[in-house]
C-alpha cells in the first residue's frame, strides 16, 4: 500500500498554490513597507491608567489640546465616556501634527477620525496613542465607533483645520 | 512527489478552473490595491 | 465497520431536534435583520416595537446571538452528528453523552435568552466589558459552549471505537473534517471559557469589582476568529465532501482536502489579534506577528477553492458541458442543494478579499468598527455558511424525516437566489459605506454626523436587507413545511458522500495521524500567544467596574 502512496497535486494547482504564495508575499510586502518604512502604524501600547480616577488626575483631568511647538506640534488629550468626547471641539492650524492621547472612564468605545487613518479602539485602563499631519484645511468628525450603550449613536467630536 | 496516472478518464486538466482563478485573483488584486491606496492617501500616523 | 449499519430513527430525531433549535434560532434571529438595515435606510420601526423590544441595540444583540452563535452551532454539531456516524458506519459510542451535551446546549440557550428577551444583556454577541450583562446571559452561553464540547467528546470516542475496529483504514472524508471542527473549536473556545468563568462571571454575579478589558478582548478574540471556521468548516465539509457528487462528480483531491484541514486546525486559532490591530494594549510587533499567520491561513481556503472548483469542473464536463467555462452551465443548477452551495461559494469569493483586506495589518486602519466589517461577515458566515446550511437543509431535512421536500426544486431554488440578490445589494452597499467612514453596530438614522452622500448606499442596506430577510423566511417556511406535513411523499434518500478520483487509501498516512498535529498546533498556539498573555495576564488590572448603560 505505501508505495502507492502520494499527494496527487495536480500541475495545475502546483501553479495555483505557487501563485496564491506569491501574491501573499507582495500584499505582505505592500503593507510592511507602508508600516515600517513609512509610517502607516498600528497603536501599540503607550501607558496605562486607573479608570476611576482618569477624569479627576492626571492628564484627562484637563482634558483637550496642549501647544508643544505652535503652528507645527500638538497634544491632543481626549477623554471618552458615555456618551461623549472631553473635548468634542478641537481646532488646529494646517500643517499641524497632532498625536491623539485617547482613553475612557467607563466602557469601551471606539475613535475613528474621518478621512485620516486615525482608527482606535478606546479600552478602559489603556491609553490609545496615534498621529496625525494636517496639510489642509478642513473639518474632520471623530465619531465614536464602538458601541457603548443608550445613546452611541450620538456620540461624536469635531476637529477643525484652519 | 511523483505523478500517478491510475485510471483513464478521470484525469483531466482543469483548465477552466484556472481561469475562474485567475479571474478572482485579478479582481483580489484590484480591490484589495484600491483599499491600499486609500490607506495611502489618508496620510501617516505616527 | 459495522455491516449493514443504517442510521437509526432515533438517531435521525436526534440530529432533527438540534435542526429545529437551529432554524428556531435563525427565524427569530433574522426577524431583526430588516429592522437594522431598514433603520439604516431611514426607517426606524424600533420605536412601534416597545415595550416588546426596548431598543436597536437589543435587536442587535439578539440578532447576532441567536443567528451567529446559537443558529451555527445548533446545525453544525447537528450535521457533523450525521457526518461521524454515517461516515463511520457505526452508532455514536455513547450516545448519553451526546444527548447530556445537546441538552446542556438546549438549557444554555433558554439561560442565555430570558435576560436578553429582557434586554438585561444588550451587549452584542461580542459582550465586550465592562458592558455588564446579567450574570445569567454568561452563564448560558458557557453552557452552550461546553455543551458542544460533550458532543464534540461523544464523536472522539466514537471515532476512537471505529479506529480500533479499522486500523490502518482512512478516515472517511466527511468524518475527518468534523473530528477536526471540533478539536479546532475545543482548543478556540479556551479563550472566551477562560473570559468567562475567571472574570465576567464572577464579576457579574459581585464577587469582584471589576475587569480588565483589554486582557477580555485578548481572551475573547482567542476564540473570535476560529469561530469563523468553526461556522466555515463544515461547510467545507460538504464543499468537499459531498458536493462533487451531488454536482455530478467526484473529488478531485482527497490528499489536499485532508491537508487543507489540518493546515485549518493549525492555523486557526494562533492569529486572533488581527482583530485587534486598534486596540491600545497589544504590542504592534505582536500584531504584525498574528498578520503573517492570518496571511497563512489564507493558503488552506485557496486550496479549497482550487480543489472544489476543479472537482465542480470535472462534473460539469461529465454532465456533457463543453469549452473551457462551459461546463459551469452543465451543473445542476435546478438542484437547489447544488445552486445554494454554488452561490455561497462565489459570495465566498468576495468574503475572501474582505477577509484578505481586513487581515493586512494597517490597511485595517482604514475599515475597522465600521460597516464594511459587518458587510464582510455576511459574506462568510451568513453566505459561505448559511447559504450552505440551506442548501444542506434541502436534503438534510427529507433525509431525517423521510418526507419529500415540502416545495418543488423551483420554489427552493427561487429562495436560494433571493438570499443570494439580497445579499450582493446588502454587502456591497454595507462595503462601501463603511469606506466612506460609516461605523458599524450604531442606528445611523439617530447619528448627527452622517453626509449626504452615504444616504444613497444605506438605502442599498435596506432594500438588500428586506429582501434577505424575504429569502429567510422562505427558508424557514421550506423546512417547517417539510418537517410538519401531514400528507407526504414518502422518499428515501442517501446521504450523498462523494467518491474521489483518487482511492483515498492512496492518501499518505501523514494525513491521517493526529498526534504531530496535535503538537504542532499547541506549539504554534505557545509561540503566537503565549508570550503575550502571559504578559497581559501577569499585569491584570481588575479595575473597570463599568454597568449596565443601555
Amino acid at each position: 500500500m505505501t508505495d502507492k502512496q502520494s499527494m496527487h497535486i495536480d500541475p495545475y494547482e502546483k501553479n495555483w498554490i505557487r501563485l496564491s504564495i506569491g501574491l501573499l508575499v507582495v500584499f505582505a510586502t505592500a503593507v510592511t513597507v507602508a508600516g515600517f518604512a513609512f509610517g502607516f502604524q498600528v497603536p501599540t501600547p503607550e501607558d496605562r491608567v486607573d479608570p476611576r480616577t482618569v477624569a479627576t488626575e492626571g492628564p484627562w483631568a484637563d482634558p483637550g489640546l496642549r501647544e508643544l511647538v505652535p503652528g507645527k506640534k500638538y497634544e491632543a488629550y481626549i477623554l471618552a465616556q458615555t456618551w461623549a468626547f472631553l473635548p468634542n471641539e478641537i481646532t488646529v492650524p494646517v500643517g499641524a501634527e497632532v498625536t491623539f492621547y485617547v482613553t475612557s472612564k467607563d466602557v469601551q468605545h471606539g475613535f475613528k477620525l474621518q478621512d485620516t487613518n486615525i482608527n482606535m479602539q478606546i479600552v478602559p485602563g489603556q491609553v490609545s496613542k496615534l498621529t496625525v499631519t494636517f496639510d489642509e484645511p478642513g473639518v474632520h468628525n471623530f465619531i465614536c465607533t464602538e458601541y457603548c450603550g443608550a445613546a452611541h449613536a450620538i456620540m461624536f467630536g469635531t476637529l477643525t483645520v484652519e | 512527489m511523483k505523478e500517478q496516472k491510475n485510471s483513464e478518464t478521470d484525469e483531466f486538466e482543469p483548465k477552466g478552473t484556472m481561469v475562474i482563478l485567475l479571474i478572482f485573483v485579478l479582481t483580489l488584486i484590484l480591490l484589495w490595491g484600491s483599499v491600499y491606496l486609500i490607506l495611502l492617501s489618508r496620510g501617516v500616523t505616527v | 465497520m459495522l455491516a449493514n449499519y443504517e442510521v437509526s430513527q432515533a438517531e435521525k430525531k436526534f440530529i432533527g431536534w438540534h435542526l429545529l433549535f437551529a432554524v428556531i434560532a435563525v427565524a427569530i434571529g433574522s426577524l431583526f435583520g430588516p429592522l437594522q438595515a431598514l433603520e439604516h435606510a431611514g426607517l426606524d420601526l424600533y420605536p412601534y416595537l416597545q415595550p416588546l423590544f426596548a431598543s436597536y441595540y437589543q435587536g442587535l444583540t439578539l440578532h447576532g446571538v441567536l443567528n451567529a452563535l446559537v443558529f451555527t452551532t445548533f446545525f453544525i454539531t447537528g450535521f457533523l452528528t450525521l457526518t461521524t456516524i454515517y461516515g463511520l458506519k457505526r452508532p455514536l459510542r455513547y450516545p448519553k453523552l451526546n444527548a447530556v451535551g445537546f441538552w446542556m446546549m438546549v438549557v444554555g440557550l433558554v439561560v442565555t435568552a430570558i435576560p436578553t428577551l429582557l434586554d438585561q444583556a444588550s451587549v452584542l454577541y461580542t459582550f465586550y466589558p465592562p458592558m455588564k450583562a446579567h450574570w445569567s446571559f454568561y452563564l448560558g452561553l458557557t453552557l452552550v459552549v461546553v455543551g458542544s464540547w460533550i458532543e464534540g467528546w461523544g464523536f472522539y470516542f466514537t471515532y476512537y471505537a471505529w479506529r480500533k475496529e479499522n486500523p490502518g483504514v482512512r478516515t472517511p472524508l466527511t468524518t475527518f473534517g468534523g473530528l477536526i471542527t471540533m478539536v479546532m473549536w475545543q482548543f478556540a473556545t479556551l479563550g472566551v471559557a477562560t473570559e468567562i468563568l475567571t472574570m465576567l462571571l464572577p464579576w457579574s454575579l459581585g464577587l469582584i469589582e471589576g475587569t480588565d478589558p483589554q486582557l477580555a478582548r485578548t481572551y475573547f478574540w482567542f476564540t473570535g476568529h476560529p469561530l469563523v471556521y468553526f461556522w466555515l468548516l463544515p461547510a467545507y465539509v460538504s464543499w468537499y465532501g459531498m458536493l462533487p457528487k451531488q454536482a455530478g462528480g467526484k473529488l478531485f483531491s482527497d490528499s489536499l482536502a485532508r491537508f487543507a484541514f489540518w493546515l485549518f486546525l493549525l492555523l486557526s486559532v494562533p492569529l486572533g489579534f488581527h482583530h485587534q490591530y486598534v486596540d491600545p494594549g497589544v504590542p504592534a510587533g505582536w500584531k504584525f506577528l498574528h498578520a503573517v499567520l492570518t496571511y497563512s491561513v489564507f493558503l488552506p481556503s485557496m486550496l479549497t477553492a482550487f480543489t472544489v472548483i476543479a472537482s465542480l469542473e470535472y462534473a460539469g464536463r461529465k454532465r456533457g458541458g463543453k469549452g473551457l467555462l462551459g461546463w459551469i452551465r452543465a451543473l445542476p443548477w435546478a438542484d437547489p442543494v447544488v445552486s445554494a452551495q454554488l452561490l455561497a461559494g462565489i459570495l465566498f469569493f468576495f468574503g475572501g478579499i474582505g477577509g484578505i483586506t481586513n487581515a493586512s495589518y494597517n490597511v485595517n486602519l482604514v475599515v475597522h468598527n465600521t460597516a464594511w466589517v459587518p458587510g464582510h461577515f455576511h459574506l462568510t458566515v451568513a453566505s459561505a455558511v448559511t447559504l450552505s446550511f440551506m442548501g444542506i437543509s434541502y436534503w438534510l431535512v427529507p433525509y431525517l424525516t423521510g418526507k419529500k421536500l415540502g416545495v418543488s426544486n423551483k420554489v427552493a431554488n427561487i429562495q436560494v437566489w433571493t438570499w443570494f440578490v439580497g445579499m450582493v445589494i446588502f454587502s456591497n452597499a454595507m462595503h462601501v459605506v463603511g469606506l466612506l467612514g460609516a461605523p458599524r453596530r450604531t442606528p445611523l438614522g439617530l447619528a448627527p454626523y452622517i453626509p449626504e452622500e452615504w444616504s444613497g448606499h444605506l438605502l442599498r442596506v435596506g432594500i438588500g436587507g428586506t429582501i434577505m430577510f424575504v429569502g429567510m423566511y422562505m427558508y424557514v417556511y421550506i423546512v417547517a413545511k417539510t418537517a410538519w406535513a401531514k400528507n407526504y411523499e414518502p422518499v428515501e434518500i442517501e446521504v450523498p458522500l462523494a467518491d474521489s478520483i483518487h482511492d483515498p487509501q492512496e492518501t499518505p498516512d501523514w494525513l491521517d495521524k493526529w498526534v504531530p498535529w496535535l503538537i504542532g498546533t499547541v506549539a504554534l498556539l505557545l509561540i503566537a500567544y503565549g508570550p503575550q498573555l502571559f504578559d497581559q495576564i501577569s499585569n491584570i488590572a481588575l479595575n473597570a467596574p463599568g454597568g449596565k448603560v443601555w
